[in-house]
């Protein structure tokens, strides 16, 4: 894809994107009923599940570019999971932040060692990982490669520690709380509500990755732009 | 596959030579392992708290510990004199090079738990209950699965100008089931359960070390390449 192709995908995205968190917020503060049994803070839930969606989108498109980039060794690979990695660190801090604000009040605690609280930290301390590695590798390429190591590792061991902590501390599974914690149906304000919120971080979240992208593939072309210029005197 | 098993062989009986000659590892990590046991005796109010209660707990993050000091030079030192280069360029398949790692790593983690579950005896009188088989059989289970995971980022660390400082970082969201499962199943048996009451831990354990050990084996290869 052509710099300026790439570009305007991620103009046309982020304006549809900033647009549809504009409408999610017009929503979220004036349109859609109070939940009865939380009451108003329950309203975090709608920027705080679509930015769980993302992280997730995220670890998985880092997971499978950085297979595919070990497999065929194409730059553009690497630069898709580098910026999907990018995307899933910001939204993930974004759950981990607007999650515990929420819990503080539903749960009376902004903590519990609930599987999938414990999963999405864990998972964005594989994020961290991966950067820190990215960042401090003596050889370029090997830091490309040992990240794609760390996304491909990550997601085959992070549903292992799904499975673990749902079975902490009996060997019990508890699928009530999942069950508890989804909550009954929702209301179909709340679902309009929530595929808004769905909608918009999922298009945001593209168009920083394109951006992203974009980056990667002009500091890609300067390199080779510097390689072939004759060495100046 | 008996060349194989040879060259596997041959790099295992290298790393334990090289450590029963200088002891640099064995001693850091034994050292670290005592010491850790000290501290907690300290750390730990015992007119407030049962050391007891804590024992597999304490066990294990001293085990997690030691382990990751003596691990986390598996690479640095064949760097260090440019000996990897050699081991890279031997016939041994890359593969080949990941397993005999792991292989003496886990005598050294091993070793490390002998001398823990001793300290913790000596100091705190901990109760490690009635079934030496099968703690055994757990710790070997875990430790393997640990030792799969810590090695492979151990290559990654060695590469990279933060080192050591970031082995921990890397491995610990991703040892969480060997912590959790470890530290379960060893409870238990210091409790003297009966066995139906570890096995479950014990088989999530075993799945854990065996994806960490394929993935491990697989991707080594990445992680060195040239």
């Amino acid at each position: 894809m052509s710099l300026a192709r790439i570009r305007w995908m991620a103009t046309v995205l982020g304006v549809l994107g900033v647009a549809g968190v504009l409408v999610l917020h017009w929503l979220v503060f004036f349109w859609v009923g109070t939940e009865r049994t939380m009451g108003i803070v329950q309203r975090i839930f709608y920027v705080h599940v679509p930015s769980a969606w993302v992280t997730f989108l995220a670890f998985g498109i880092t997971a499978l570019c950085g297979a595919a980039y070990l497999w065929l060794r194409d730059e553009r690979l690497d630069w898709a999971a580098q910026s999907a990695a990018e995307g899933g660190l910001i939204f993930g801090a974004i759950m981990l932040t607007s999650g515990p604000l929420w819990a503080a009040y539903a749960w009376g605690t902004p903590w519990t060692w609930e599987p999938r609280l414990t999963l999405t930290l864990l998972m964005w301390f594989v994020f961290v990982g991966y950067f820190l590695v990215r960042a401090s590798a003596e050889d370029r390429q090997a830091g490309k490669r040992m990240a794609a190591v760390i996304g491909v590792l990550g997601a085959l061991l992070i549903p292992l520690v799904h499975v673990s902590v749902l079975w902490f501390p009996s060997l019990h599974p508890q699928p009530v709380v999942l069950n508890v914690e989804e909550g009954p149906t929702l209301d179909g304000d709340m679902l309009i509500t929530l595929m808004t919120g769905l909608l918009a971080f999922t298009l945001i979240f593209f168009s920083v990755f394109c951006l992203r992208y974009g980056l990667e593939h002009l500091r890609y072309q300067r390199a080779l732009a510097l390689r072939e210029q004759p060495r100046a005197t | 596959m008996t060349v194989y098993l040879r060259q596997v062989a041959a790099i295992v009986r290298k790393d334990l030579l090289l450590e029963v000659r200088t002891g640099e590892r064995l001693a850091a990590m034994g050292a670290l392992t005592v010491l850790v046991a000290v501290l907690f005796h300290f750390a730990i109010d015992q007119g407030l708290v049962r050391m007891q209660l804590l024992a597999a707990g304490l066990i294990w993050m001293t085990i997690l510990f030691g382990g990751m000091l003596g691990m986390g030079r598996t690479f640095e030192m064949e760097r260090e004199q440019g000996a990897i280069q050699g081991l890279l360029t031997s016939p041994v398949p890359l593969d080949g090079i990941y397993l005999a790692k792991v292989v003496s790593n886990f005598v050294l983690v091993t070793l490390i738990e002998v001398v823990a579950l001793a300290a913790y005896w000596l100091f705190f009188g901990f109760n490690y209950g009635n079934d030496p088989l099968l703690l055994a059989g757990v710790l070997g289970v875990a430790t393997l699965g640990f030792v799969a995971v810590t090695t492979l980022f151990s290559a990654i660390s060695a590469q990279t100008n933060m080192g050591q400082t970031l082995l921990p970082i890397l491995i610990f969201p991703l040892l969480v089931p060997v912590v959790i499962f470890g530290v379960t199943a060893t409870g238990r048996i210091f409790a003297s359960r009966p066995v139906q009451e570890v096995e479950g831990s014990l088989y999530l354990l075993a799945a854990f070390t065996v994806v960490a050990l394929t993935a491990g084996t697989i991707l080594f290869r990445y992680v060195v390449e040239e």
